[in-house]
């Protein structure tokens, strides 16, 4: 073993002196601490500590580098200083790398087993890391060098209950709870809450009779009342005390007459079944005439009621909502429609509005309303109307435009009338003219940001990201670093980065598309940083049963549609770099697609890339000039500036398909069960070669929708790639595959019939014919004619919609097919989409 | 449209309605914040009709009122405060806000003993005073001049909660019979309340409020 550095000790002037320097570190003077450190340093220049301090205040001013190598140096000085491990794992926080730093802070608390500090620090990044074990132990040691304070004893029940062990959970508590002497006030919120968590600890062991005692005797008078009805409504229900239970809702209905949770109670309490129709009637009317105002107790029973009773009651609840003139009474009313029979009834009641006005109302005291009624009746009656022909279950767009330019007629000014009609002009598949009728909507209220957000995405949607962010920025903070994109960004605006993107990859440039779905990951990166100060903050408010749903909802942050959709997207795109490499170079890839350019195009698109290039340069280095305060984050900390703002380090990857699967990875841990994601996954597999792990994928998507089209597809693709290996799989892996393969494509069925056999059972669907004709294509080459013909005919298919369509050119294109075949299948999309501006513009070339 | 307290997992969703609808945005671990210390205050309107895509599709809010207690406030007098409240367009007009706002009040009440909520509007937004105004019950107190990012200057309103807390004294009493009380908040009930002149604080709001101040900073030292 090497020999240790002696200690270091300073003489008395430095020791004062190192105190200052903590000091002003603390007190972010990192300035005068520089100083002083270099003061000390100067008599004692291999003074560990000393040169540890200086590594943290340099951190704290943003040069991470140096602050590592200097934590370095001074740990080289004082192997068995404390205060050099501490600082290295300080060090490893502040830049993310939670594991180190939970190393490092081991090894300084080796050093210094009773600092408090070194051990909370290292309890938090446990936690944080979701080391249960090693979290119980350290809140152990905590709460043993301070045994009175409530917290430590909560924070050590946390740390069991979250590892599983509720039994010890419990009991922490309980010995804490025995020390109180007499009862705390009601104000004491930190009791009354641990008290609730308690309660929910019971709950979860499965001890619900034990948790409602619990309950009964400890939280008569907890101050969240509404917690405690509910638990109690919930304990009694599923105790089978129904009565009781009954009761229960019924105090819980009268407080939230909205919450339908409290509704499916008390029916259940109630010992109701949907079908019981005049039962379940009289509930909900009676609630009904309780609540003049109530929304709820009118709209659910829409859901189980059928025939004419739903009939009577769809009346009913239609004519009260539009004599009030209620825009959004469509949007309340649509999900009804996915029963068809319902769908059919409500449009019958609203035709005979239409055509007769408003039945007369029964009890003659909204006299006075007649007035305004009949005023308000007609147009939200022709605006239902419209949305109703809008709606993909119902969609007929000329009736809805019909509809839509009257009531245009009447209120040339309405922004409502203008967004329905954007969203008419957007289902005709013409997405400028929707761009257009929303920027006339957003002008008639320039002050709404609600119309402003719509207007943007249009913009979005017809590929103009500069009008879209013209748009934006007239409700951001336009002097953030980055303008007003930098401030969508710092302010985390998931759907605009996530449809500038989509904007981007139609647009072929897939350097800027690949840099907002990057962001779109960091700001989940942030999202799940942002839990941390909770670990401490949380245990000092006592709102416990908050923090650990918190908790619980960080483990699966990235299952969100938010993640998912643009995870999908950006590895979508590495995908096509890795089909495509030609895609990614030169800097014409922010530009055009390059493969049609002559040289003289190309150079002048080069140009023009150059110039653009060198604007932004200037434009960078005079905001620099400028001085202004360096950015900061939300924890005030130093932002990095961004040296690829336009994705193009992003682009070059040499790697795309492991780029794809940082993607990936998160896509399959956390959204097993989207298939989209399966899908994808398949696609980066199969092309890494990884046979099993894409099969995998194949199973996984086929439990979830066993006669998806790209599952079939992909089945297809898979045995291709297993029929023209160069090599053999082992052995092993080909038993696997054989083993699990056979299910998904029986060898027994030969690989056309089976195809045929699909195609046949799902001839009436565009996207099923689609994937046959390109498996057909796969299998034979030669048959590439027909399936042009085929693809053509997909299109006279009634269920085939716009999107169909439009996948199905790009297939066609990706046949390379003869132009008589292109322009036919365009013309014949056009004679059905006349609008859809996919199938005009392409036209012409 | 179910009116329910929010939860983390809400916390996404809800941003994402604040940023489509109004012009002061916040961090998510700001709403952590809110969520996090005042559990029982902010409320959320959900679209439970629509279907699932996938099994992960989280709740469809359209509406949410963000709220919380004034940490340290003047004279040891408990009130609440809005944050934010905002109701997507598509689901005006369904009496969302107010729903929303009662739960909270409610539980300001209930939960934290608060004698009245506060809030602040743009002086040129004039629908949103309606609102709080007409139809929620707040009086205007005073102007605070360049309380925004943009200098716009702001109204301060108050509501005073007398009438709820007299309400959840008539209910506690009947509770034991399990008597069920009329409709919360008759609008007459309320009046100003203008005892306590408060002396102007510096307010930090939207973006200014930065999440590190608010969680104390990291104790950690060497």
């Amino acid at each position: 073993m090497a020999p240790q550095p002696a200690p270091q000790p300073l003489a008395s002037k430095e020791r004062s002196l190192f105190t200052q320097v903590v000091k002003n570190y603390e007190n972010k003077q990192y300035k005068k601490g520089l100083k002083a450190a270099d003061q000390i340093l100067r008599k004692n220049p291999d003074h560990g500590d000393t040169i540890a301090m200086k590594a943290l205040i340099i951190n704290s001013q943003g040069n991470t580098d140096e602050a590592f190598a200097l934590a370095k140096i001074a740990l080289k000085n004082s192997m068995k200083s404390h205060v050099c491990w501490h600082v290295y794992g300080l060090l490893y926080r502040s830049a993310k790398n939670f594991e180190e730093a939970i190393k490092a802070y081991k090894f300084a608390l080796k050093l210094e087993p009773e600092s408090q500090q070194i051990q909370k620090d290292l309890a938090l990044l446990q936690m944080q890391m979701r080391d249960y074990q090693g979290y119980v132990q350290s809140r152990r040691a905590i709460l043993q060098q301070r045994t009175s304070w409530r917290q430590n004893w909560t924070a050590l029940a946390i740390a069991q209950h979250l590892a599983g062990d509720l039994v010890n959970a419990e009991r922490t508590l309980t010995t804490f709870e025995d020390t109180l002497k007499g009862v705390p006030p009601k104000t004491d919120i930190e009791h009354a809450e641990a008290v609730l968590y308690k309660n929910a600890i019971i709950a979860e062991m499965g001890d619900i009779g034990r948790a409602l005692e619990h309950l009964d005797a400890a939280a008569k008078n907890n101050p969240d009342r509404t917690s405690v009805m509910e638990l109690r409504a919930k304990y009694l229900l599923t105790l089978g005390r129904n009565e009781e239970a009954a009761k229960a809702y019924q105090a819980l209905l009268a407080r939230n007459p909205e919450y339908r949770a409290y509704f499916e109670g008390l029916e259940a309490a109630l010992g109701l079944d949907r079908s019981d129709i005049k039962a379940m009637k009289d509930l909900y009317t009676d609630y009904a005439s309780q609540n003049p105002r109530g929304d709820a107790a009118r709209r659910i029973p829409l859901d189980f009621l059928e025939g004419d009773d739903f009939r009577e009651a769809a009346d009913h609840y239609l004519q009260h909502m539009l004599r009030k003139g209620i825009p959004s009474t469509f949007a309340n009313i649509k999900a009804l429609y996915a029963n068809t029979a319902k769908k059919d009834t409500i449009l019958g009641l609203v035709d005979s509005y239409a055509s007769d006005g408003p039945t007369p109302m029964v009890n003659g005291s909204a006299e006075k309303q007649a007035n305004g009624d009949a005023e308000l009746f007609g147009p939200s009656v022709r605006y239902f109307l419209a949305q109703h022909y809008n709606y993909y279950l119902s969609r007929d767009l000329k009736r809805a435009m019909k509809y839509v330019d009257e009531l245009l007629d009447l209120a040339p000014k309405s922004v409502d009338y203008h967004m329905t009609k954007a969203r008419i002009w957007k289902h005709y598949g013409n997405a400028q003219k929707a761009a257009e009728t929303m920027e006339k909507a957003r002008t008639l209220d320039d002050r709404d940001r609600y119309i402003n957000t719509k207007s943007a995405k249009y913009h979005l949607r017809n590929n103009d990201n500069g009008a879209a962010i013209k748009n934006m920025s007239l409700f951001t903070r336009n002097e953030a670093p980055g303008g007003p994109l930098g401030d969508l960004h710092d302010m985390q605006c998931i759907w605009y980065i996530t449809e500038d993107g989509e904007s981007y990859v139609r647009q072929g440039k897939l350097g800027l598309a690949l840099k907002r779905f990057a962001s779109i990951s960091s700001i989940f990166d942030i999202w799940q940083e942002d839990q941390f100060d909770f670990h401490s903050f949380s245990l000092r408010k006592g709102q416990i049963r908050a923090y650990v749903d918190m908790i619980r909802w960080e483990d699966h942050l990235r299952d969100h549609p938010f993640f998912s959709r643009a995870a999908i997207a950006a590895a979508q795109v590495y995908v096509k770099l890795y089909d495509r490499p030609d895609l990614a170079h030169g800097s014409l890839s922010n530009g055009v697609n390059g493969a049609k350019m002559d040289s003289a195009e190309r150079k002048k698109a080069e140009k023009k890339a150059r110039k653009e290039r060198e604007k932004q340069e200037k434009a960078e280095a005079e905001r620099k000039d400028a001085k202004k305060p360096a950015a900061v984050d939300q924890n005030g900390e130093p932002k990095k500036e961004d040296k690829d703002p336009n994705g193009e380090l992003l682009l070059q990857t040499p790697e795309p398909l492991l780029e794809a699967m940082k993607y990936v990875n998160h896509l399959l841990e956390n959204s097993p069960k989207n298939i989209h994601a399966q899908q994808l996954a398949f696609e980066v597999f199969i092309r890494r070669r990884k046979f099993l792990l894409a099969l995998r994928t194949l199973i996984a998507s086929h439990t979830i929708s066993p006669s998806d089209p790209t599952l079939h597809e992909q089945i297809f693709r898979f045995q291709h790639s297993l029929s023209r290996l160069s090599e053999p799989l082992p052995p092993k892996t080909m038993e696997v595959i054989n083993a699990e393969f056979n299910d998904l494509l029986p060898a027994s069925t030969g690989l056309d019939k089976h195809n045929d056999d699909f195609l046949q059972k799902h001839h009436d669907s565009a996207p099923h014919v689609q994937a046959c004709l390109k498996v057909r294509q796969m299998l034979d080459p030669s048959s590439s004619e027909k399936a042009q013909q085929d693809l053509i005919r997909t299109l006279a298919l009634e269920s085939c919609s716009l999107e169909d369509a439009v996948r199905g050119l790009e297939i066609l294109e990706e046949w390379k097919p003869e132009p008589k075949y292109k322009n036919d299948y365009i013309a014949a999309a056009h004679e059905r989409w006349p609008e859809a501006s996919a199938f005009v513009s392409k036209k012409q070339d | 449209m179910d009116i329910r307290v929010l939860t983390s997992a809400d916390i996404p969703h809800v941003q994402s309605t604040n940023i489509t609808n109004l012009p002061e945005n916040y961090f998510l671990k700001y709403y952590l914040y809110h969520a996090l210390s005042w559990p029982q205050l902010s409320w959320v309107a959900v679209d439970v009709s629509r279907p699932k895509k996938t099994p992960y599709d989280p709740p469809k809010i359209v509406g949410y009122v963000l709220a919380k207690m004034e940490e340290e406030p003047v004279n040891g007098i408990q009130h609440g405060h809005i944050t934010s409240l905002s109701v997507m367009r598509t689901h005006r007009r369904l009496g969302l806000a107010d729903k929303l706002m009662r739960q909270s009040q409610r539980a300001m009440v209930e939960v934290y003993g608060a004698q009245y909520v506060s809030l602040h509007v743009r002086m040129s937004n004039i629908a949103a005073l309606r609102l709080y105004r007409d139809t929620l019950g707040f009086a205007v107190e005073k102007v605070e001049a360049k309380y925004y990012a943009d200098g716009e200057d702001a109204y301060s309103m108050k509501m005073d909660l007398k009438f709820l807390r007299e309400h959840i004294e008539a209910e506690e009493e009947y509770a034991d019979e399990g008597q069920e009380v009329g409709d919360v908040g008759k609008n007459e009930e309320k009046k100003k309340d203008g005892e306590e002149g408060k002396k102007k604080r510096k307010v930090k709001l939207g973006r200014g409020l930065g999440v590190g101040e608010l969680v104390e900073r990291n104790e950690s030292k060497a």
